[in-house]
C-alpha cells in the first residue's frame, strides 16, 4: 500500500525488531495523523525550520549541496541524489540544543495526546 | 499497551522518529531548492558565490570589529566603483569673476569675498572701479582702512546705477586689481 502522504522511507533506516516495526509503523501514523489535525505538525515544522536557519545550519546544507552540483555537473542533479548526499550530514549536524528542544515539545504532545 | 515504563521507552523512540521525519522534510526541502537553484543557474558562477561568501565573511568581521573607527571611515568613503572622495575637493580652477586660481574646497568663501557680500569687499570693489573712483580716493584721505564708505557708494551710483551689482563693477576693476597686486 502506498503512503501517498508520508515520504518513502529513507535509506538509512535501521529499526529493530520485525513486530514492534509494525506496531511502531501504526502508532507512528496514528501520532502522525493526530499532529497534523492539531495543527501542532505545523508549529513543529516551523520551529525546526526557524532553529535551523538561525544555527547556520540550512547554510552548511545548501553548501554542501553546492559543493555536490559543483563536482557533479548543474544540469546532472536531481533532487534525490541530493537527498541522498546531504541527508546523513544533516541529521548529525543538528545542534544539540535544538533537538532537546524538539524532542521535549513532541514529548509533551504525546503525552498529552494520552497515548 | 505495555506498563508505564514501556510506554515510556516507546515514547522516547516515537519522539525520536516524528524528529528524524521533521529533519528530513526540511533536508528535502533545502535539496530541492538548491537542486532548483543549481538547474535553473541562478547561482551564477560558483567561483562569483565563493568569492562573495568570502567577502561577505569578510565584511561581517569588519562590522564586528569594535577598533575600527567609524569615524575614519566616514571621511574616506568608498564608492561602489572603489574610488574614494577626499573629504574637501583638491582641484583648482580658475575664478569666472576676479580669474585667480583657486581651489575648489575653498571657492565659496573666496567668492564671498571676491563677490562683495559684506562691507569690505564691497568698499574693495568699488575701490577699483574707474579712475576716478581712485583719484577721489587719493584726494580725500590717504587712510589704508575703507572709510569713505558712502563717497564709494556715490560711486557705485555713477558707474553701474544699482549699489547690489557689484560683479559688474568687479570685471571692471579685474584688471585693476591685478595691477594693484590686491
Amino acid at each position: 500500500m502506498k503512503h501517498s502522504v508520508n515520504r518513502p522511507p529513507t535509506p538509512d533506516e535501521d529499526d529493530a525488531a520485525e513486530g514492534f516495526e509494525k506496531d511502531e509503523l501504526t502508532l507512528r501514523e496514528i501520532i502522525n495523523v493526530k499532529l497534523v489535525e492539531s495543527g501542532e505538525k505545523e508549529n513543529l515544522m516551523e520551529l525546526v525550520r526557524d532553529r535551523l536557519v538561525e544555527c547556520g545550519w540550512k547554510d552548511e546544507m545548501r553548501i554542501a549541496c553546492r559543493e555536490h552540483v559543483k563536482k557533479k555537473g548543474r544540469k546532472d542533479v536531481t533532487v534525490d541524489e541530493l537527498i541522498r548526499v546531504i541527508t546523513p550530514k544533516g541529521r548529525a549536524s543538528v545542534p544539540d540544543s535544538v533537538k532537546a528542544e524538539l524532542l521535549n515539545r513532541i514529548q509533551n504532545f504525546i503525552v498529552s495526546a494520552a497515548l | 499497551m505495555s506498563g508505564a515504563d514501556g510506554n515510556k521507552s516507546s515514547h522516547t523512540e516515537l519522539s525520536s522518529q516524528v524528529f528524524l521525519d521533521l529533519v528530513d522534510s526540511v533536508i528535502a526541502d533545502v535539496a530541492s531548492e538548491c537542486h532548483r537553484v543549481a538547474r535553473l543557474g541562478l547561482d551564477r558562477d560558483l567561483e562569483v558565490v565563493e568569492e562573495e561568501l568570502r567577502l561577505s565573511v569578510e565584511a561581517r568581521a569588519k562590522v564586528a570589529d569594535p577598533s575600527n573607527n567609524l569615524e575614519t571611515n566616514t571621511k574616506f568613503v568608498v564608492d561602489i566603483f572603489g574610488q574614494t572622495h577626499p573629504p574637501v575637493a583638491s582641484e583648482v580652477f580658475n575664478c569666472m569673476n576676479c580669474g585667480r586660481q583657486i581651489v575648489a574646497g575653498r571657492f565659496a568663501p573666496h567668492l564671498e569675498k571676491c563677490m562683495g557680500k559684506g562691507r569690505k569687499a564691497r568698499a574693495k570693489a568699488t575701490r577699483s572701479t574707474t579712475a576716478a573712483a581712485q583719484n577721489r580716493y587719493a584726494r580725500h584721505s590717504p587712510n589704508p582702512r575703507y572709510s569713505p564708505y558712502p563717497n564709494s557708494v556715490s560711486e557705485n551710483q555713477l558707474a553701474s546705477g544699482s549699489p547690489g551689482v557689484a560683479d559688474e563693477d568687479c570685471t571692471n576693476g579685474t584688471v585693476r586689481e591685478n595691477v594693484k597686486g590686491g
